[in-house]
């Protein structure tokens, strides 16, 4: 029986080392404040402490932008950590940490994007850091002397002359609160020295970039760390790039012992979050519905350090655009810091903020020109040869039919009101690389993949795939955790692209041990491709990820509360490979969507968490499944497409859309009772008014 | 002190202090299916049965079991039909939250054979799953219902 | 060294022997019912314990009985035992329902009736269901015996008027009312606390509307009890100061009170 329903599988948080110690942070109270005196004389000798001083000569680290350091000082969010304590047990590390006594000079702070782009805005960074060089790096773009880490522009055509073309114009600014991953397993990373060698046991998605990352920090070459990345217990991005591998690994160097951290619920709150954003969209059309010019402006809060910041923006961005044939475009996209908790990689990558945005503004559109929503998209849905905003043509093209499955899964066309829809684009990480390295065994193969395990199934994606190059049954083929001393390269196990690149490189490595000795074969497929920062021009993705979604609901008027009659998905798949893991990626995709519809935003009180814990912060539970269904859209002879995330953006703006059917206008994620109560009221006032003018 | 249960079906003596948690005493014992996530028992991956019943073990105190009769995953036969149903259903994905899933439905199938949509919706309601497996979860539990 | 001592653990057998530690150590010994509210404060190192005063081996705190007309709970009955009492179910369908819904099976399994009472959570559910009902907490203490209504019984956030020296050992309910009904209205998912309930019951002294979760404390005003629904609704909407949390502001509270309210008065009438 697998070991996940058995209790017996292991994550990182079960990770062990003969002598290890424990670790706890001393975390900034403040959002913005330096670090003037630290003192910890009170802690016991026989812990270990990590201070400013022993890690001043550590560089800078961060994925996108080396904006990072082990210690901060000063400390740039209510969280940051300013000290580290080691000690035999986790009870005492936390005993040890609260006797460190830190003094803090308040520096002035800023809690929202927008506000954070006024020429008065406190800084949160008073030198722009250096760009990070490497392959993914997305030539990022700061506006100098302002909070703007990344700038991502689209020009394409001239909206200008687009707009003049419209005869209706709409537009709309719409907001996405920021959410919390909030995997079942928090973080957890050990650390170990052995001499000048260090190997880390980490829940990562990233183990590559954590690796390069550690060697820039701690001015060591990359052979001399060893990342391993056990199975995690969830992660949605939250795993990515170096949480607390420095912090481990700083204060195992000074312990001479190894040193694990595992993060209590509170602080993952602290650690790493959704981008909260501000979405302005507006969009011109013609009478007969098509459209002519779209302008999009995204503000992405990408708190406190940078992180992936940039691709975020990017990403939301161009999913901002749609699946549409639009002539004049612009978009400007900004990553912009605030003394929030650092912002990264979410489930959907800032697609769903954008998402929410467009395809909400669809609708108002629709309402203009008093033309059927349905209508609307399919008069401009991209199909196979179009051109995108970004200059790419589009191939192997399904929008149509996955939005004209969701509208038929709700009888949408029969009668639309209480009902919505959406249609989506996102892109998958481009350029990126994946290698895989297969070898015989006495009883089957062992394929050695860098990708990580977090729930989607990656392994048994690959043992199915092995399986059915290699003519053996999958369980025959034993796929390791991946070891950075031991699997070939890859870019990162994110943005829905292991199974597709991973895949590929799987069939290269097969005809590779084919032609050889039957022994062993290696595989290595590159995805070439990346926008020009300043123009979105290039190759957003070498392949698209596609769907819809439909939405059905009632409302309590009363009191604003909604019920989510029907909820449908229909995700273009291409060729699935693991079934079972698909349809799980799918309905786990529209759970989370639920939840960031409505009810999940992580609340800020002067840049304090304020539910920071699983019972104020809501996480969709069995009894709020709706009556969901979905569907995978396959294509005979079509290369496999990643669906990890597909499902999550739509949601929210399909049951944003079903509540505009009923003339409740929602422009804020999320949709909370509350808010909805608002809408009826302002409905009403609405609806009096017209009364009073007739 | 000195606790006396019945665990996992065998005579057992923990050494717990009386204001340590259930969880950590049976973590300590070498049984990690039972998982530390909220601490304030909303979630279930700490479920565990106390006489055949789920609790929240990072709620309960090592000494309020003394006594008593304690099941984890670890406890379960590799026949259980339960546990069985889970995996051929594919009612999970990362598993971190699948053994408190799998004793509150043993539990649930106990009091209720032949449970309704909404009486499983109800009963599975305190365990969260953040992967979403809920409807393979379901799917699970109707398989064993009779 | 840094590392608090151990608590003792005191695990008396008797009630009475209960009420004499209670009275030796006052509030220095934690008493411990089911544990599910003391086990989060601990969790969050809210509170370290120097002694457990444990009741969990006390089984005549464990009983549900009925004595002439009057339901009598045990303090360390759990939340599952009386939604699942045949007794409890038929007699006393109201109360059955309210702990039936509080949080999950794992949590009713370990709360009981006594600590929900001494915790005196304002979003837990039983005390306006009890408050609705007429019950009565029965404090004991070497000085004897006393029976608190429940609005004598829980006096703000976390503050009830149990002495250092009493403990509060059942929980005394009279005959159920002809009509009783209960509400539970969430806000967001439908495992969250509640933004607003709802107890409410007609019988030989009227009509009892008890509102918990708005507030520190259960909130009943039987003056407002005249009137249609909608009225009474209104009433309770406009008198009550609701507080604020992740659940709703005190101005959505009030439009929820008034609908919630409204609907539950409906309830209690007669379908004939």
């Amino acid at each position: 029986m697998d070991a996940r329903v058995s209790g017996r599988a292991r994550y990182a948080v079960d990770a062990e080392r003969p002598g290890m110690l424990h670790a706890a942070f001393v975390r900034s109270p403040y959002p913005h404040a330096r670090v003037t005196s630290i003192d910890a004389s009170a802690v016991p000798r026989d812990c270990v402490v990590l201070l400013g001083e022993d890690v001043a000569n550590l560089g800078p680290y961060g994925c996108q932008v080396k904006d990072q350091r082990v210690l901060a000082d000063p400390a740039r969010h209510i969280g940051d950590v300013v000290a580290g304590v080691a000690a035999a047990s986790p009870g005492e590390a936390v005993a040890a940490a609260a006797l460190v006594e830190v003094e803090y000079a308040e520096l002035p702070a800023v809690f929202d994007p927008v506000d954070a782009m006024a020429p008065e805005a406190p800084r949160v960074h008073e030198a722009a850091a250096r760009s990070a060089d490497e392959a993914v790096s997305i030539g990022v773009r700061p506006i100098a002397g302002s909070n703007a880490c990344h700038r991502f522009r689209i020009r394409h055509g001239d909206v200008a002359r687009g707009f003049a073309a419209a005869d209706v114009v709409v537009e709309q600014t719409f907001r996405a609160a920021s959410a919390a991953h909030a995997p079942m397993e928090p973080h957890a990373a050990l650390a170990e020295w052995e001499g000048s060698r260090l190997t880390l046991w980490t829940g990562t998605q990233t183990p590559f970039n954590t690796r390069a990352d550690l060697a820039g920090m701690l001015s060591i070459p990359e052979e001399s760390i060893r990342v391993i990345a056990p199975p995690m217990g969830g992660s949605f991005g939250a795993k990515t790039f170096v949480r607390l591998e420095a912090l481990v690994a700083c204060l195992a160097r000074k312990a001479r012992r190894p040193v694990k951290a595992v993060l209590d619920r509170a602080d993952e709150f602290l650690t790493l979050n959704r981008h909260p954003a501000v979405v302005r969209v507006r969009i011109g059309a013609r009478r007969d519905g098509a459209l002519t010019a779209k302008e999009v402006d995204c503000w992405a809060d990408t708190g406190a350090y940078a992180d992936c910041g940039p691709g975020v923006a990017t990403k939301m961005g161009y999913a901002g655009v749609g699946p549409y044939r639009i002539p004049d475009v612009r978009v400007d996209s900004l990553a912009v810091y605030t003394n929030l908790p650092p912002n990264g990689a979410f489930r959907g990558y800032g697609a769903m903020q954008s998402v929410w945005a467009s395809e909400r503004t669809m609708d108002i559109l629709a309402r203009e020109l008093e033309i059927s929503p349905l209508e609307l998209r399919r008069r401009n849905l991209l199909r196979d040869g179009d051109e995108f905003a970004t200059g790419e043509v589009m191939r192997d093209v399904h929008f149509e039919e996955c939005l004209q499955a969701a509208a038929d899964a709700v009888d949408y066309e029969a009668d639309p009101r209480g009902k919505g829809l959406c249609v989506l684009l996102k892109g998958m990480q481009t350029p990126s690389r994946a290698a895989i390295a297969v070898e015989r065994t006495p009883v089957g193969y062992v394929i050695r993949s860098a990708s990580c395990e977090m729930g989607q199934g990656v392994r048994r994606s690959l043992q199915l795939l092995g399986a059915q190059m290699l003519g053996c049954e999958p369980g025959q083929i034993v796929v390791p955790d991946p070891d950075t001393d031991t699997s070939p390269f890859d870019t990162r196990t994110t943005s829905s692209r292991s199974t597709y690149m991973m895949g590929r490189a799987l069939a290269e490595a097969v005809r590779d041990l084919r032609r050889g000795d039957g022994e062993r074969g290696f595989g290595e497929i590159r995805n070439e491709g990346g926008l020009d920062p300043d123009t979105g021009q290039g190759v957003a993705s070498t392949h698209w990820h596609q769907g819809a979604a439909a939405a059905s609901v009632s409302v309590d008027e009363e009191t604003g509360r909604i019920a989510v009659e029907r909820l449908h998905a229909a995700v273009y798949a291409g060729r699935v490979v693991n079934r079972p893991g698909a349809e799980l990626q799918n309905e786990g995709s529209m759970l989370m969507g639920l939840g960031a519809a409505l009810f999940e935003g992580i609340d800020f009180a002067d840049g304090q968490v304020t539910n920071a814990n699983l019972s104020d912060y809501n996480l969709p539970a069995a009894s709020d499944v709706p009556r969901l269904t979905h569907e995978l859209l396959e294509r005979e002879g079509a290369e496999v497409h990643g669906l990890g995330e597909t499902a999550v953006p739509p949601v929210p703006a399909a049951i944003g859309n079903a509540l505009a059917s009923l003339d409740l206008d929602l422009t804020e994620l999320p949709i909370t009772a509350e808010r909805v109560l608002a809408a009826v009221d302002a409905r009403a006032a609405r609806r009096a008014g017209l009364e009073a003018r007739r | 002190m000195r606790i006396d249960l019945l665990l996992n079906g065998r005579d057992a003596t923990i050494e717990a202090r009386a204001d340590e948690m259930l969880i950590d005493a049976l973590r300590r014992e070498g049984l990690l299916s039972v998982r530390a996530t909220c601490g304030l028992g909303v979630c279930g991956a700490c479920t565990v049965l106390v006489d055949a019943e789920p609790i929240s073990a990072c709620l309960t105190l090592a000494p309020q079991v003394s006594g008593r009769e304690v099941t984890t995953a670890e406890g379960l036969e590799d026949s259980d039909p339960v546990a069985r149903a889970f995996a051929e259903a594919h009612a999970f994905q990362c598993g971190w939250c699948t053994p408190g899933f799998v004793l509150t439905a043993k539990a649930l199938l106990a009091e209720r054979p032949d449970p309704s949509d909404d009486e499983i919706a109800r009963a599975l309601g305190g365990n969260l799953c953040r992967c979403g497996s809920y409807l393979k979860i379901s799917e699970a539990v109707r398989r064993c219902a009779s | 060294m840094y590392v608090r001592a151990e608590p003792e653990w005191i695990a008396p057998r008797s009630v009475e022997d209960a009420v004499a530690l209670r009275a030796e150590r006052g509030d220095e010994a934690t008493v411990l019912a089911g544990g599910t509210f003391l086990g989060i404060l601990m969790n969050q190192r809210f509170l370290a314990p120097q002694a457990l005063l444990a009741l969990g081996a006390i089984e005549e705190l464990r009983r549900i009985e009925v004595a002439g007309d009057e339901l009598r709970l045990g303090a360390m009955v759990t939340h599952r035992s009386v939604e699942r009492s045949p007794v409890v179910r038929e007699r006393w369908p109201m109360l059955a329902r309210a702990f039936s819904l509080v949080a999950s099976p794992r949590v009713r399994n370990q709360a009981t009736v006594g600590g929900v009472l001494a915790d005196a959570d304002y979003a837990s559910d039983p005390p306006a269901a009890l408050a609705a009902l007429d019950a009565r907490a029965v404090l004991r203490s070497p000085r004897g015996e006393r029976a608190l209504p429940i609005d004598e019984l829980i006096l703000g956030h976390y503050e009830t008027s149990i002495e250092p020296d009493e403990l509060l050992v059942a929980v005394r309910v009279p005959p159920h009312p002809r009509r009783a009904a209960y509400r539970k209205f969430r806000s967001r998912s439908v495992e969250d606390r509640p933004c607003v309930t709802v107890a409410a019951a007609r019988g030989a002294s009227g009509l009892r509307v008890v509102v918990g979760a708005v507030a520190a404390t259960p909130q009943e005003f039987r003056e407002l009890c005249d009137g249609s629904p909608a009225e009474v609704g209104a009433r309770y909407a406009e008198r009550i100061e609701p507080i604020a949390d992740a659940r709703g502001s005190a101005a959505y509270r009030r439009r929820v009170i008034a609908a919630e309210v409204r609907r539950a008065v409906e309830s209690l009438e007669d379908v004939g």
